[in-house]
């Protein structure tokens, strides 16, 4: 593998999804070891660019570069980009009747030395044990289903996470245990012992921020980033004047 | 135990005087061995030849009259090859043989009841026995362009419990042939008998069982059917009387639909007495051919019922369809009954969820079939999942 600084670099990217531009010449770099957190109001394209970074069908690259370590994935399936270790956690996930979620599981862990030992231990520290033999995402309350989701990135122990409202319909008390798990994920570890893993976070609350690092923030605004900085300042910005604000920013720029 | 093998290469009245002369029937002769070929083979439709996991077995391989098989007989339980019990009992053939199922049903028990060399398998359980390990018996069609006339007798004494296992199948290089069946069940007071068959036939055989199960006040009737490699033609038609006060029943049946084949999974359940229930459960994927899911209860006392069908029709470019029927039918106004049947493909998202975790596309399509067959089918043991996850596997793969 050639050498890289940016775990991701998206360039100039165009999507398209039923005749309707999604995403508008967007460019986003983030340099290996960072966590990024994608801002934006409904409908900005957010959601869009992590599908597309994934590689989801329905998301059709009209122009532009996805590239991954410096490789260009553009053209790669689902399949692939998540064995090289892109992983992403939906915000609404499918539900797959008769699919377990320890079957699923038991897949991603099947290469490790213990797979029922670990997939235990993964699920104690997602509190979802009660949920192993139950069919993926059925019937999962909000918070569950993010639990759920990041229980299955935890095993697949991605390089770069994806994670789209991590927080919705999580109440106060799990947010510290999402929040815990999501730090998790991001910690270095034994293969990577001195350099976070990196990460891309949708949300609109900036309480899930506030438990673990984020490197910078980027304001999504009609399928393009309107504006890039310092994490705390952009939240702070929102928080007082709304997006509205951001916009008129961004239209002044 | 006892084996007689395949090479002994005696004729039908040796073996019955084997058997009959033998003073101990409990330890006749040395177990021998079964080719490696066809062991394989009966592996597959879940016949396990030399397996401690079986109480005992009987392969009937072709039309030969002699069938290998292995006993294990006690004073409890009694497995014989059907002409072998029909010469030594004389009540089986006034009290049982074809009462639960009519001589002149149709042209195939016709046919079956006019046979003169019948093949198949006897067994009778006991009052009050319970076999603990599963019995398995084959119906192994290794010659080509082969009818395999083939009649069964299962009776289960009151308080009796036994699992059977029954495979099809045709040896791989075996293209044509035909199997016509009848299998009769007598089910007693408080008896339970759960019945597993495994279909491997090859695409040219045409297959026609005809089933009759009879159940007596509290009996269990459980009947699993998987069909892996799908005949030509198969048409079957069990027919369930449930007689007794709390009889019940449940069917599942899974089949695999491949081009060129056609499948006919119906079937009848007689409620005739006050408390009984039925569950019929048919899971089909359908890759081409055409598969017909039927199903009808019948409620002619307070009881209740439910005919569940659901399908997978995968591409078939157009040459391929599903059809399900699922009936219900009452007598009685106290009875209960209810029916559901959907056909549906497999979500593209889900797919796609799925190799968000890294499966292949293949990989994801055969877990999601392997999920969609299995739902709402809980403890079906390690080897029914084994057989299922394999139509799963061909059913996302392609045929092996």
């Amino acid at each position: 593998m050639k050498s890289y600084i940016n775990i991701l670099e998206v360039r100039d990217l165009c999507v398209q999804a039923g005749g309707k531009n999604l995403l508008d010449h967007l460019n986003l770099t983030i340099p290996d070891g960072e966590v990024h957190a994608l801002l934006g109001q409904n409908g900005s394209g957010k959601t869009s660019l992590m599908m597309t970074i994934m590689g989801f069908s329905g998301y059709t690259v009209t122009q532009g570069q996805i590239l991954y370590k410096g490789q260009d994935i553009t053209e790669f399936d689902i399949c692939e980009r998540a064995r090289l270790g892109i992983a992403i956690a939906q915000q609404r996930p499918s539900t797959i009747d008769g699919v377990k979620l320890r079957s699923v599981l038991l897949y991603i862990l099947r290469n490790e030395e213990n797979p029922e030992e670990r997939l235990v231990k993964l699920a104690q520290t997602a509190n979802m044990e009660g949920f192993l033999d139950r069919s993926v995402n059925d019937g999962l309350s909000g918070g569950e289903i993010k639990r759920a989701e990041l229980l299955q990135l935890l095993a697949m122990s991605p390089v770069f996470s994806m994670m789209d409202e991590p927080d919705s319909g999580v109440d106060i008390e799990s947010l510290a245990l999402v929040g815990g798990l999501i730090n998790k994920l991001f910690s270095p570890d034994e293969k990577r012992k001195a350099k976070r893993n990196s990460g891309l976070i949708i949300t609109h609350n900036g309480k899930i921020l506030e438990l673990f690092n984020i490197d910078k923030a980027h304001v999504m605004h009609n399928g393009s980033i309107g504006c890039s900085g310092n994490p705390a300042i952009i939240l702070d910005t929102i928080s007082k004047y709304g997006y509205e604000e951001c916009v008129r920013c961004i239209g002044r720029q | 135990m006892n084996i007689i093998n395949e090479n002994n290469n005696k004729d039908k009245n040796d073996i019955l005087d084997v058997i009959q002369n033998e003073e101990d029937s409990k330890n006749l002769i040395e177990p021998q061995q079964i080719g490696l070929a066809d062991k394989k083979a009966l592996a597959g439709v879940g016949v396990l030849i030399g397996s401690e996991s079986r109480s005992a077995t009987m392969v009937v391989r072709d039309r030969q009259p002699q069938p290998i098989y292995t006993l294990n007989n006690s004073d409890e339980f009694e497995m014989l090859p059907i002409f072998v019990a029909l010469k030594r009992y004389e009540w089986l053939e006034k009290q049982y043989s074809f009462k639960a199922v009519a001589r002149d049903f149709d042209e195939i028990t016709e046919k079956c009841a006019a046979d003169q060399k019948p093949i198949g398998f006897f067994i009778h359980v006991k009052k009050d026995a319970k076999v603990i390990l599963p019995c398995q018996t084959a119906m192994y069609m290794a010659s080509n362009n082969l009818t395999q006339i083939v009649h069964n007798i299962v009776i289960l004494e009151e308080n009796s419990q036994l699992e059977l296992i029954t495979g099809c199948m045709t040896e791989t290089s075996v293209k044509d042939g035909r199997h016509l069946a009848v299998e009769e069940h007598y089910i007693g007071k408080n008896a339970k008998l759960t019945s597993t068959m495994v279909y491997s036939w090859g695409s040219g055989v045409m297959v026609f069982p005809h089933t009759g199960t009879i159940v007596s006040e509290n009996g269990r009737y459980e009947s699993n059917y998987i069909s892996l490699r799908a005949a030509k033609q198969v048409k079957m038609n069990p027919q369930t009387y449930l007689n007794g006060k709390g009889a019940s029943t449940k069917y599942l049946t899974v089949v695999l639909g491949t081009p060129g084949s056609f499948i006919d999974t119906g079937g009848n359940v007689y409620m005739n007495a006050e408390g009984t229930s039925a569950e019929l459960l048919h899971r089909g994927v359908c890759t081409g051919g055409i598969m017909h899911q039927s199903g009808l209860v019948i409620a002619n006392a307070p009881c209740k019922g439910h005919v569940d069908c659901a399908s997978l029709l995968l591409d078939t470019a157009g040459k391929g369809y599903v059809q399900s029927i699922p009936g219900v039918e009452s007598h009685h106004p106290d009875a209960r009954l209810s029916h559901e049947a959907s056909i549906g493909k497999i979500a593209p998202e889900q797919v796609e969820y799925l190799m968000s975790r890294g499966m292949k596309e293949l990989e994801a399509i055969s877990m999601i079939i392997r999920g969609f067959l299995g739902t709402g089918i809980e403890g079906l043991g390690a080897e029914l999942d084994a057989q299922i996850a394999e139509i799963a596997e061909i059913a996302g793969h392609g045929e092996k």
